[in-house]
């Protein structure tokens, strides 16, 4: 704890957060009922009521650089029994979204991936890349004919040519956000008192994130969510679903890469089952998501919500669809559905450090360091 | 009033499945008066009887049924006096036969055997005929002439509001105001907290309307530049005395002796007339309090609306704050004086004051707030934190408070205010403000954002009290015996005091009445309703003045202390006791009574050792009649005669605690017969030496709480019993008698079911004693 801690509020940041969905955040008057309330705080400085009041005094230092904000899971228990209406989840949600664009360079993208008039842009980029690089390398071949095969139209070499550096962005982009937020999410926890450790032992945490990695893989925390049980199901559904055509996706990487062997695999290949499968997990779960939204009158759902699970659906379906019509023989729809599934994947690996989706690092992240610095979560 | 008696027995609600009440119409006969009963005396056929009754001539009914604190409209007749014995709730309810068993035919032959029940039903009965025969229909006390006219002091909201509504109700008024113009307080503010729905924002001053409606009305006269120097005699005929403030006159009001002058060297106290010439010779210059003002202005009642002013903090007292050395460091008044001017600018150098601190508690040992704070100054403070908001753009508010009070609507404004993404708020304690560059540096602890944090600060505003007039003068001058002021009890920090749980606007001298920021802090919208709530009482006083009856609490009561003066020995003790300052006395000592004063508790008839005071309806004879009247078996009757233990019960609250017992068939001993009195205060210790005498084993007095929290209806009759009741102990001693025969208990009304424990345990430590060695002689 800091001796004496000098406030100085931040209209410009508290603006911020009220309008990225935080907008109830100056209704909360500090009884801490979302404390209490709230199934997964720890029981040492729980969230979200100092994260509430912080907000409301726009104090960014507090918030930006604070692991408890990752904690949370937006079970909204908090936030239905809020006596003030001030929605706690919703604006742990916003200071989580403010938090991504912060600590994610260059700053310019990470604006216009929080901005629904930059969408056609952001989009329209991959589209132009596929077309441009197809021209300059000759790897596009806009008159497929024959059997469909999607390798015949753009070739994989172009879609590796894409996909690699556009991974190889995201990690570096991960990796500098990262080594900040660690540097922060540690400085917090010194100031506040919430760990006795006193630097990062690099080993010691990685040994953490592995204990951390299984509870994430059940699950275990967001099912301990009261009010918003049935998201655990959908955002495992999802989940899953990118982790199994994440798995596909390495294995026929290797497959064509050492073996030589190209697609499209059998349908009794086991790993076209996982594909499959991970396929209509995220199509279902994507729409389920998109279902409880819906629902949830009283649960503020931002752009960046809607990005997210879009982003999800557009995935599952685009590439569920591509196989259905290759399987079905209709060549020039499935060459299209093929194409806007690439961009697709293009815009999830190059946008996902500043998307929604970046909580995936940051909340892991969080985990790790909340089991390492030893805060009982 | 010649009286012919009858005497009514209801059977009805479980009465006469109880008690034999044949055998109660026997007793009724044997002392020669007629006896009917019926199976339910409120109803129409049974009311019918009664009338035709009172037709007949009847004109003193016993009417034994239920409490007399139901169905008293029902059962009154005028011209006639009614007694109500109290068989219901009093003898069936709460002593229900399946736990006080009705003898059966063999028991009723052996003459060794009682009833219990049956016997508690007949001493009522039996006290309830004494007592018709010692009393008498009251007769209103008129005043030669009734001045209908209401003073109001203090030309500010509260005092202004008040006279619309008295005047709108037909009422003359006269409002004095010591400075030039009328608007107090309001008129020198900025802006002023909502005073309607949605209750968000704060407003323009109101005042000017209240001004406005002021002139308008033609019943209200205004004196400006004036002072009350005294108010003389009693409501429906004051005599009052004005003057310039600061002026010194005849009339100016004189105070009472204190204390030390009162006793000669060797500390005894002075004979009558020697007080009186020390009286005169302490307030010299000054006329007697029964001097009458030739030239004095009458009135018939008084509003007192002199208001407050702003907590002026001692040299040093929030040094820790910076107050008094950092000229940045203001007072909420100042900073409104401030902000009343245009654009909030430091004191210190005239720059902006774009970062303001306000603090709403001094101190880092407790969590009080500022002395005379409350709710209004939470308010201030969300308002004057919107000043901020409103002068600068980038202007900043912190409320550094340890209670933030924003009663009822006003929460609304809080949430607005809230809403502010300039105003930032927490729970803590301002440890120190220090100088920090060309700014002041704020120091919290314990907050809700941390343990400690520092705040820059352009301003410090500190939240301190509204003062009522009241804690540094009497204001209303009264010429009382007991002095110019209301009597400070020490409970309300120099506050008009006033009952406010219970009755508002009350203070302990009838026919006055207090309104707004003298009663407590209140906001302007408190302030008006208050004044109407004053301004309704003072009509209250002046139609009961009217009609020769009580105005507060025993409303309507059209009985008064009759003084026998040729007994009186100018003891003082009525004059000193009476909790309303209602009795005066003259130059020799003797009382002189101000009926119109008198709230008719009866706390003189309690304290006369003479027993010269009396009501026509509550008398020291009736209740002691009623004592007497009480069978009291001893040993000649039984081999085990039971025990006899009075209660005296005040009827404000006790009385009904019973009744509620009964209502809830929540029982008690059957050996106690409860008399109902009006007050403790009123309890005259000759009852209690009576029910010794003859006989009875212990005597138990239940009242209301005092102390801190008292509950006492007439302030101090809970304690005066007690006082009472201690002095009785030596005489009790000279009779060989234990002093543990006589007690006193407290409860609240809603204490019902405290009741057995409270009676059956005395009655056991009464049983552990034995019987009083006086029963049978």
């Amino acid at each position: 704890m800091t001796d004496k801690y000098l406030v100085e509020p931040d209209i410009g940041f508290l603006n911020e957060v009220v309008g990225l969905g935080g907008d109830t955040l100056k209704k909360c008057y500090q009884c801490a009922t979302c404390s209490v309330a709230c199934p997964i705080s720890p029981d040492n400085k729980p969230f979200p009521r100092k994260e509430m009041i912080a907000a409301s005094w726009g104090l960014k230092d507090r918030l930006v650089g604070n692991a408890d904000v990752w904690l949370c899971h937006n079970c909204g228990d908090c936030t239905t029994l809020c006596p003030r209406d001030a929605k706690p989840g919703d604006v742990m949600a916003a200071i989580r979204s403010y938090a991504i664009t912060e600590y994610a360079r260059p700053k310019g993208m990470a604006q216009a991936v929080n901005k629904i008039n930059k969408l056609p842009m952001l989009l329209g980029f991959p589209v132009a890349l596929i077309i441009i690089l197809g021209a300059i390398t000759g790897l596009v071949n806009w008159s497929p004919t024959g059997e469909i095969v999607h390798a015949k139209f753009i070739s994989t070499w172009l879609e590796d040519i894409l996909i690699i550096p556009a991974s190889i962005f995201a990690v570096v982009v991960f990796a500098l956000g990262l080594k900040r937020f660690i540097a922060d999410i540690h400085q917090n926890a010194l100031d506040a008192g919430k760990t006795d450790k006193e630097k990062i032992d690099a080993a010691e945490f990685l040994k953490a994130l592995v204990r951390v990695i299984p509870r994430i893989l059940k699950h275990s925390k967001f099912s301990q969510c009261g009010e918003n049980e049935e998201r655990a199901t959908s955002h495992m559904m999802v989940f899953f679903g990118f982790i199994g055509l994440f798995i596909v996706t390495g294995i026929f990487f290797v497959v064509l890469y050492i073996f030589g062997i190209h697609g499209p695999y059998s349908q009794l290949n086991p790993v076209k089952w996982l594909a499959n499968i991970a396929g209509v997990s995220l199509v279902i779960g994507s729409a389920l998501m998109i279902k409880n939204r819906l629902a949830k009158t009283d649960q503020v759902s931002t752009y960046k919500d809607w990005q997210l699970i879009g982003l999800a659906l557009a995935l599952g379906l685009t590439g569920m669809l591509t196989e259905m019509t290759r399987l079905g023989g209709a060549a020039g729809l499935s060459y299209t559905l093929y194409f806007i599934h690439l961009v697709f994947v293009f815009a999830l690996f190059v946008y996902l450090p500043f998307s929604k989706l970046a909580h995936l690092v940051y909340r892991t992240v969080a985990m790790a360091y909340a089991e390492y610095s030893g805060r009982k979560f | 009033m010649d009286k012919k008696f009858g005497v009514y027995i209801c059977t009805g609600c479980g009465i006469g499945e109880s008690i034999d009440t044949a055998k109660l119409c026997d007793l009724a006969e044997e002392e020669g008066l007629t006896c009917k009963t019926h199976s339910m005396f409120c109803g129409k056929e049974g009311l019918d009887l009664l009338k035709s009754e009172v037709e007949g001539g009847v004109n003193t009914l016993v009417l034994a049924a239920c409490s007399r604190r139901v169905n008293y409209d029902i059962f009154r007749f005028d011209g006639c006096i009614v007694d109500r014995v109290n068989l219901r709730e009093g003898v069936v309810w709460s002593h229900p036969r399946a736990q006080f068993p009705a003898l059966t035919e063999e028991e009723k032959e052996d003459e060794d055997k009682f009833d219990r029940v049956q016997m508690m039903a007949e001493d009522y009965l039996r006290m309830g005929m004494a007592r018709v025969e010692r009393i008498k229909l009251p007769e209103p006390y008129q005043l030669d002439t009734l001045n209908r006219k209401i003073l109001i002091i203090g030309g500010g909201v509260t005092g202004m509001s008040a006279a619309v509504d008295a005047a709108k109700a037909g009422y003359e008024v006269t409002i004095v105001e010591k400075e030039a113009t009328l608007g107090g307080y309001a008129a020198k503010i900025r802006k002023q907290l909502p005073i309607k729905d949605p209750y968000e924002t704060p407003i323009p001053p109101i005042v000017q309307s209240c001004i406005d409606a002021v002139e308008q009305q033609s019943r209200i006269s205004v004196r400006t530049n004036a002072v009350v120097a005294r108010i003389a005699g009693q409501p429906g005929e004051f005599t009052v005395t004005f003057k310039k403030p600061g002026e010194k006159i005849e009339f100016d009001v004189p105070y009472p002796l204190p204390e030390e002058m009162m006793v000669d060297e060797s500390g005894k106290e002075l004979d009558p007339e020697t007080l009186h010439q020390r009286f005169m010779e302490y307030n010299e210059g000054r006329r007697d309090i029964l001097t009458l003002d030739p030239d004095g202005e009458m009135f018939g009642a008084v509003i007192l609306a002199a208001g407050w002013r702003p907590y002026e903090p001692k040299k040093d007292e929030f040094a820790h704050l910076g107050f008094g050395q950092l000229p940045d460091v203001v007072t909420n008044h100042k900073f409104e004086e401030i902000a009343a001017q245009g654009k909030i600018l430091r004191p210190s150098d005239g720059k902006e004051a774009r970062s303001v601190v306000f603090i709403q508690s001094p101190d880092l040992e407790s969590d009080a707030d500022f002395d005379y704070a409350g709710a209004v100054t939470s308010l201030v403070a969300l308002k004057q934190a919107t000043y901020v908001r409103e002068d600068f753009e980038d202007g900043k508010s912190f409320i550094f408070y340890q209670h933030m009070r924003t009663p009822g609507l006003n929460e609304n404004f809080y949430k607005k205010v809230q809403q502010d993404p300039g105003i930032f708020m927490t729970k803590g304690k301002v440890a120190a403000v220090s100088k920090n560059g060309d700014g002041m540096m704020v120091e919290a602890e314990d907050t809700l954002l941390g343990e400690k944090l520092h705040v820059k600060a352009d301003m410090v505003v500190l939240a301190t009290g509204m003062v009522p007039l009241t804690k540094d003068e009497p204001v209303v001058n009264m010429a009382y015996r007991q002095g110019p002021a209301f009597r400070d009890i020490d409970l309300f920090n120099g506050y008009v005091d006033s009952n406010f749980i219970c009755f508002p606007y009350e203070t302990q001298r009838t026919g006055i009445y207090a309104a707004g920021a003298v009663r407590r802090s209140m906001t302007m919208e408190e302030c008006m309703e208050d004044a109407s709530g004053a301004a309704l009482k003072a009509v209250q006083c002046l139609e009961s003045v009217n009609r020769g009856v009580s105005v507060h609490p025993r409303s309507g009561d059209m009985t008064f202390p009759d003084f026998f003066f040729q007994r009186c020995t100018q003891c003082k003790r009525c004059t000193q006791e009476c909790p309303f300052g209602a009795i005066d006395d003259d130059a020799k000592g003797t009382p002189k009574p101000n009926p119109t004063r008198c709230r008719r508790c009866g706390t003189c008839m309690g304290a006369c050792p003479e027993r010269i005071i009396n009501f026509s309806d509550y008398s020291i004879d009736s209740i002691g009649s009623m004592v007497k009247a009480v069978g009291v078996p001893s040993e000649d009757d039984y081999t085990e005669p039971p025990f006899r233990i009075l209660g005296l019960v005040c009827e404000n609250d006790a009385y009904p605690t019973l009744d509620i017992a009964g209502l809830n068939r929540i029982s008690y001993s059957a050996d106690v017969r409860i008399i109902p009195i009006r007050c403790l205060g009123s309890m005259n210790v000759i009852w209690i030496k009576d029910a010794l005498s003859q006989g009875m084993d212990g005597v138990f007095l239940l009242g209301c709480k005092h102390g801190d929290d008292y509950q006492c209806h007439f302030v101090k009759g809970s304690e005066l019993a007690e006082i009472r009741v201690k002095k009785i102990g030596d005489a009790l001693a000279s009779l060989a008698l234990e002093e543990e025969r006589v007690a006193q208990f407290e409860v609240a009304i809603d204490d019902y079911p405290k009741i057995p424990k409270i009676i059956n345990d005395f009655v056991e430590q009464i049983e552990a004693l034995g019987p009083n060695p006086f029963k049978g002689f």
